[in-house]
């Protein structure tokens, strides 16, 4: 595996487990017994659900950019 | 040199690029003058509704102000979203399946999506009286158990973002083309390319990149326009939206209006850059054949949703499908039913003669258009005004100038961003002779 390869790989996973992470955990609330159980557990873990796809995504660019050897 | 004559000397370098990138010529002036003032006037009405509330439009609360909340802005939404669902996924089975007839078109589609989520986004935003507290609610506050949560982060974020890396990803090549030749754009072209190599490993690479984006976007696509659906679909109190058939026909009918724009983008392309000799008259047969699938898929599902509100419907169900069938909404309805049947009449038969005119299939992409604003609108509309649970009388909702205007002003900067990126960037990718 080549730099390219590994950092590529990478970007996606961190981009996929923040977006597995803040939507399992962070963002669904976990009780139904009062009003504040309507907002997610985290603040701005819809946020970090998007940062997630950013990430992801942007790998593509990494992919084709990156001047390294194939 | 002087400076006078340096503008001239653009110029004349301007005309060596392709497709009349740089060229400014008299018609394409006019048309930017003409979307520049309509995207004007839009952004006036705007103004006038975000310092007056939305009071200055037609819409009106539920029930006891018989009106709807939900109106024209949210129809195109709908409609907007639909229309970027055919360009990602055209150039996405291209690349996929390496259809090379229809590669002229790839970057039509990919720029009309990004154009059409945009413009999805800014409808949504035109919907809020407070749009600013959404941004940051949506951000701060979204949970997964919204379809808004998916609206947000699949298709506003990520489909639009992932559409923009796709875009860029594909046209490095022709940007590092273009770098090598001087004009006023340059140094544009410099920035993208981003150092692009055309060599066999780089070709490898780009290839590896694509088609790994295409897999990962059709099923995000799939996704998202679900999940457009599912903000109708599962909204249990709500006869007319809630139903299994809603995320599978946003899908369907998103593709139909998608394909039918695309269609009529292309052929406006072909004939504004003279690239007739690209987009050859099979690549509009191929898309026709596409459309023309998915237009009896959807029609398909249109009988069986009015045989389901006709059969034995309960009773609000039984006054909504009489608004659309035969009362005050029949118009929309049945305009919509006609176009959708004409442009499949019009696509069966040249499928059965084989002889496939571009006039005929921009015409049946017009069509599929117009009756996809319809059945968006009646989607929305009707359900609001006609079918309410409580014992509310029947209401009613006709969009004000200030609607259209906004709409219109959103056409129109579309039509802006897409007749820009023309004048800038080659709209066909480049040959190698280019």
């Amino acid at each position: 595996m080549n730099t390219r390869t590994i950092v590529t790989t990478l970007m996606v996973l961190v981009g996929l487990g923040l977006m597995v992470v803040s939507y399992v955990f962070l963002a669904t609330p976990t009780c139904n017994t009062s009003i504040a159980c309507s907002n997610p557990v985290m603040p701005f873990s819809a946020g970090i659900f998007v940062v997630g796809i950013l990430i992801a995504f942007t790998s593509a660019i990494f992919y084709t950019v990156y001047k390294g050897s194939e | 040199m002087t400076t006078e004559a340096m503008p001239q000397r653009e110029h004349t370098q301007d005309a060596a690029l392709p497709q009349g990138i740089g060229r400014l010529t008299p018609g394409w002036i006019v048309f930017f003058a003409a979307m520049a003032a309509v995207t004007a006037i839009g952004m006036y009405a705007y103004f006038l509704q975000v310092t007056n509330g939305l009071i200055v439009t037609g819409m009106r609360g539920l029930g006891t102000m018989l009106g709807a909340t939900w109106g024209l802005y949210v129809a195109y939404y709908v409609y907007f979203i639909g229309v970027s669902f055919a360009g990602i996924t055209v150039a996405a089975l291209i690349r996929i399946f390496r259809i090379t007839k229809l590669e002229p078109v790839a970057r039509i589609g990919e720029l009309l999506t990004v154009v059409s989520l945009i413009l999805g986004a800014l409808a949504i935003m035109a919907d809020l009286e407070k749009p600013w507290r959404a941004v940051v609610n949506l951000i701060q506050y979204g949970r997964p158990q919204s379809p808004f949560f998916g609206t947000f982060t699949m298709v506003i974020a990520g489909y639009l973002f992932a559409s923009l890396i796709y875009l860029y990803v594909t046209s490095r090549r022709d940007a590092a083309i273009l770098a090598e030749q001087p004009s006023r754009f340059q140094k544009l072209y410099r920035i993208l390319a981003a150092g692009y190599e055309d060599t066999p490993s780089q070709r490898i690479i780009d290839r590896r990149a694509t088609f790994w984006l295409a897999l990962a976007i059709i099923p995000l696509l799939v996704i998202a326009h679900s999940t457009v659906g599912f903000v109708f679909g599962l909204q249990v109190g709500r006869p007319g939206w809630f139903g299994a058939l809603q995320a599978p026909g946003f899908v369907v009918l998103a593709g139909v209006s998608g394909i039918g724009n695309l269609i009529m983008l292309a052929a406006i392309v072909r004939w504004a850059t003279n690239t007739r000799d690209r987009i050859t008259v099979d690549a509009f047969a191929w898309l026709a054949k596409l459309l023309l699938g998915l237009l009896i898929t959807y029609l398909y599902f249109t009988v069986v949703e009015v045989l389901t509100v006709t059969y034995q419907a309960g009773e609000v169900e039984r006054t909504l499908s009489d608004a659309l069938l035969t009362g005050t909404y029949a118009w929309i309805f049945w305009g919509a039913i006609v176009s959708l049947i004409s442009a499949a009449v019009l696509l069966i038969w040249q499928a059965v003669t084989r002889k496939w005119s571009i006039g005929l299939i921009f015409a049946a992409g017009a069509l599929v258009n117009v009756g996809a604003v319809a059945k968006r609108y009646l989607i929305v509309v009707p359900s609001q005004t006609h079918a309410q649970l409580l014992p509310y009388p029947t209401g009613s909702y006709t969009p004000n100038w200030i609607e259209w205007a906004v709409v219109l002003g959103l056409f129109a900067l579309g039509a802006l961003m897409i007749g820009v990126f023309m004048k800038v960037f080659p709209i066909v990718p480049l040959e190698e002779a280019e």
